[in-house]
């Protein structure tokens, strides 16, 4: 299952986007990340891009997989963070926030995209336009199918727009994003309740051959406690977010209790603040532990003068002149883990307490909204989602009709409902086709493999970037966006904490020795030994680092990340642009230099054609050799500063290569001084005085003979 | 194993001057294991002469491989039209290596770009100590596993001289006295009556060597 679509940027770069979605879930080569994403970005793939300074690149990966890129930098739970193998080293590679930076910095030079796509005729309906629908409605368009998108609402953007609020997610953001998308030419009925207005029936006899209804949970569970209904007072999250963020300005209480643990809850309670509510009591029944919102929500609402009430549910909401005045709880203990996994709460007898408050706000879960047609579709959990006849395919009780997001599972997270909506893509894509429907497989993530202590301790720590955000005392009087887009450099330099997953060594056992020298040599110990002396490389153990690969006297070791070949291959393009003298300049990814250098050095050394490498632990003799046997002047090694270096350790096996081959270079009578190396600067990619000293060297002594 | 050098670049260059095409041809096996004869160190010297006949104006293509070992027939067998092909053969084996390319191949002149130096082991890396002269007679049972025909710088059999201070020999400081570490061993191991029995006398093979062992041979060896 890999339907490509192939579609061409303004600027004519090439890209694709795949419709993949889960499929070769038990690919073993997975990186974590990619595994754990529901829609199988390839996290790997950007973070990698990103480093290599290759943005537009690394946009175009994103949506590949996800059609809402800048949506989910934002708001994405990530739970590829949460498998990433950094995080059993120090702290999990920033994922989401490099999301964000590639999106929001490349967004304008890259999106127009042309697409030429050859309609099919078909014509499919879509009703709701949150995650679900939008990502069902691109990936739809994509296969060449007329899709029109009915919303309820005047606006589309389901949840993101009127349950995120401004400040995790900001309108204009969205806009530009929903633009994206209908741009490839999708028709859209904003306004349409389905239902009222029209009928899915109705759907059919206007000409529409399939449908899918992503509706999403906008209706809050209630509390089902005494004086719920008729205090003034009590609020629906749903309604309370709605409101904020159509742009109303809801009456908000003194004091107020927020009931829940989930991103309803921590939303309308940081809302609540921006709202001038004096104090705000997020009650949940369990501990933090076991609070379904986002870990880093949940701390920014603390920040923001949020009060966490754990281990208590209300009781009874009592009122005074028929407004809420009180909020009676109780304390919970844990118990035995319930159907959900999760420790049950107990009421702890005699611990009934009041809090002071005079509005409540019910955030315990949404479902589907209870004016839903139930005569058009069968329904499950008791009227409160809509019942789906196959996961694997998400089609309905009735034939042509597939349902898909919250509608489906309940409150869940944007990138599942996005998961869903290109899951239905492939489905109605299939179902219009008349192929039979793809069955996808559940998209449980594994839990990653454990790393050895040895590994976590031999693993070089480099500290997470931090994101910078507006102070509280600012973001709290307003609903402006809290967190700012990571800088160019920052963003680099956290892409490079990644530790390439399954990119690294690989052993051809015909062409083995067992000569143990990878073995020996390893920065992490990936490499073991059979008792018949065959050589294994852990292929989650390794890191890529490539020192395997040249103390491999016999060229058994290739890597992925950059396999060996690549670095003579980027050095005869390098040499293929011709300039008098020509030197080629070795640089090594994780120097820490500032933006546009490689451009400054193109511009102030033009002979100097860098050819860019993960470490010059991956520059062996003869790649040097080589490079003067093509008639290169002069060969620069410039590798990063000590304090970057992820292996420092191998730093002076590369010393003693570059002087070994000073020394054959003299004695071959083409003068070692030709062969520098140096260590990069804090700015800039090379020392100005350095690369001059050796532009002498190289002119005095004459052109490369070989040339 | 066989430990080996490189020859200086010099020495290399004025074997095979004139020589015409030439390949550079690796050992994989006790060669690549000194990081001298592996198909990595045959890209380095192919480099390296490719750029000095440049340099020199000197004619012939120079090609590359690198086989299991040099000193088998059967694995020089698969290259033999590419050997054929080539007016010369750098050879990064062993002196065995070398010479069965010059049986197998007699019309073809195989040159070594190694020097044989022993029969040794790594001992941490990139140092490789001799530890077996091959004497043929080895009383190493006799020696607590020290072997004082290699290492001991006059090579007694019935040490120590007497000239050894502070453990080290008077040869060299950087030497440390075999038959002072032998009889510590020796002590060690309740062997030091050993010493006291009759004057070892070696029985020292006639060079060339041969080993003949009628239960292995199949049909009438030479």
């Amino acid at each position: 299952m890999d339907a490509g679509v192939s579609f061409q940027t303004g600027k004519a770069q090439k890209g694709e986007i795949r419709m993949d979605i889960r499929a070769n879930r038990e690919q073993e080569d997975y990186p974590p990340c990619k595994l754990a994403c529901p829609i199988q970005t390839d996290v790997r793939e950007y973070v990698q891009l990103i480093a290599e300074r290759r943005f537009k690149e690394a946009l175009i990966s994103i949506r590949r997989q996800n059609p809402l890129p800048r949506t989910c930098g934002r708001i994405c739970t990530h739970p590829c963070e949460t498998v990433c193998k950094r995080g059993q080293i120090d702290n999990p590679i920033a994922i989401a926030a490099l999301k964000r930076f590639a999106a929001d910095s490349s967004w304008k030079d890259q999106y127009k995209e042309v697409v030429s796509v050859k309609p099919t005729g078909h014509k499919v309906a879509i009703i709701g336009s949150g995650p679900a629908g939008l990502s069902a409605a691109h990936d739809l368009a994509l296969f060449g199918h007329h899709v029109t998108i009915f919303e309820s609402l005047p606006a589309l953007g389901g949840m993101l727009r009127v349950g995120v609020p401004e400040y995790r997610l900001p309108k204009a953001v969205l806009d530009e994003e929903i633009q994206t998308i209908t741009d490839l030419g999708i028709e859209t009925k904003p306004g349409i309740r389905i239902g009222e207005d029209v009928k899915i029936s109705d759907l059919f006899e206007q000409g529409y051959e399939a449908v899918f209804v992503a509706v999403g949970a906008h209706e809050d569970r209630k509390l089902g406690i005494a004086g719920e209904e008729d205090l003034e007072g009590v609020v629906s999250a749903v309604a309370l977010l709605r409101a904020v963020n159509q742009g109303q300005k809801p009456k908000v209480g003194k004091k107020v209790a927020v009931i829940g643990g989930g991103n309803t809850a921590i939303d309308s309670a940081r809302s609540l603040v921006r709202m001038g509510a004096e104090t705000v009591h997020v009650v949940y029944r369990r501990s933090m532990e076991e609070m379904p919102a986002a870990r880093e929500e949940i701390e920014e609402a603390i920040r923001e003068g949020v009060q966490m009430t754990y281990l208590t549910s209300p009781v009874e909401i009592r009122g005074e002149n028929k407004k809420v005045s009180s909020l009676r709880c109780v304390k919970n203990e844990l118990g035995e883990p319930d159907a959900s996994g999760r420790r049950s709460p107990q009421p702890v007898p005699g611990s009934e307490f009041s809090l002071d408050v005079d509005m409540v706000v019910a955030a315990i879960g949404q479902v589907l909204d209870s004016s839903f047609p139930a005569h058009d579709l069968e329904l499950a959990k008791k009227g409160k989602a809509i019942h789906i006849a196959d996961p694997g395919t998400l089609s309905t009780s009735r034939s042509g009709v597939f349902a898909g997001g919250d509608a489906v599972t309940g409150p869940a997270t944007a990138i599942k409902a996005i998961a869903a909506g290109k899951q239905a893509a492939v489905s109605i894509n299939a179902y219009l086709k008349g192929e039979s429907i793809p069955v996808v497989r559940s998209n449980e993530s594994v839990p990653p493999e454990k790393l050895s202590s040895t590994v976590v301790e031999k693993t070089r720590k480099f500290p997470r970037c931090e994101t910078i955000s507006v102070p509280v005392a600012d973001r709290v009087k307003s609903f402006d966006e809290v967190e700012s887009v990571l800088s160019e450099n920052l963003a680099i330099g956290e892409a490079l904490r990644c530790l390439h997953c399954y990119l690294g060594a690989t052993i051809d056992k015909e062409k083995c020795i067992s000569c143990l020298n990878c073995v020996q040599t390893c920065p992490v110990g990936a490499p073991a030994t059979t008792k018949m002396g065959e050589i294994t490389i852990d292929r989650f153990t390794c890191q890529a680092c490539g020192v395997c690969v040249l103390e491999c006297p016999v060229q058994a070791i290739d890597i992925e990340l950059q396999p060996r070949g690549y670095v003579m291959s980027q050095v005869r393009e390098a040499l293929s642009d011709s300039h008098n003298p020509m030197v080629i300049g070795f640089f090594d990814y994780y120097g820490n230099f500032g933006p546009g250098d490689i451009r400054n050095l193109k511009e102030n050394y033009p002979s100097v054609a860098p050819v860019m490498v993960y470490g010059l632990r991956r520059i062996d003799t003869s790649d040097i050799f080589k490079s003067f046997e093509l008639g290169a002047d002069g060969v620069i090694l410039a590798g990063c500063p000590v304090e970057s270096d992820p292996f420092p350790d191998a730093r002076q096996s590369v010393e003693r290569r570059v002087e070994n081959a000073k020394v054959m270079l003299d004695a071959l009578g083409l003068d070692g001084r030709r062969l520098l190396f140096v260590e990069m600067p804090k700015q800039g990619l090379v020392d100005k005085q350095q690369v001059e000293e050796l532009m002498e060297i190289v002119s005095d002594l004459g052109p490369n003979p070989m040339k | 194993m066989i430990i080996l050098t490189r020859k200086g670049l010099d020495e290399i260059e004025e074997m095979i001057k004139g020589c015409g095409s030439l390949l550079v041809l690796g050992c994989e096996t006790c060669s690549a294991m000194c990081f001298t004869g592996g198909q990595r160190q045959v890209e380095e010297l192919a480099s390296l002469i490719r750029m000095k006949k440049t340099m020199s104006g000197d004619e012939g293509e120079v090609v590359e491989d690198a086989i299991a070992r040099q000193c088998e027939i059967e694995f020089i067998e698969p290259i033999a039209d590419k050997i054929k092909g080539c007016n010369a053969v750098l050879s990064l084996a062993c002196g065995a290596g070398v010479q069965t390319l010059a049986k197998v191949f007699p019309d073809t002149r195989i040159f070594p770009a190694l020097n044989t130096k022993f029969i040794g082991r790594a001992v941490e890396r990139g140092v490789w100590a001799e530890v077996c002269m091959a004497c043929g007679d080895c009383i190493l049972g006799r020696t607590a596993g020290i072997c004082p025909v290699t290492r001991c710088a006059k090579g007694l059999l019935n040490g120590p001289c007497g000239g050894a201070s502070g453990g080290k020999c008077e040869v060299s400081k950087d030497r440390p006295c075999a038959w002072q570490e032998i009889y510590h061993a020796m002590k060690r191991l309740n062997m030091l009556h050993y010493l006291k029995e009759k004057p070892q006398v070696k029985d020292w093979p006639i060079h060339p060597d041969k080993v003949v062992r009628e239960d292995l041979m199949t049909v009438e060896s030479t």
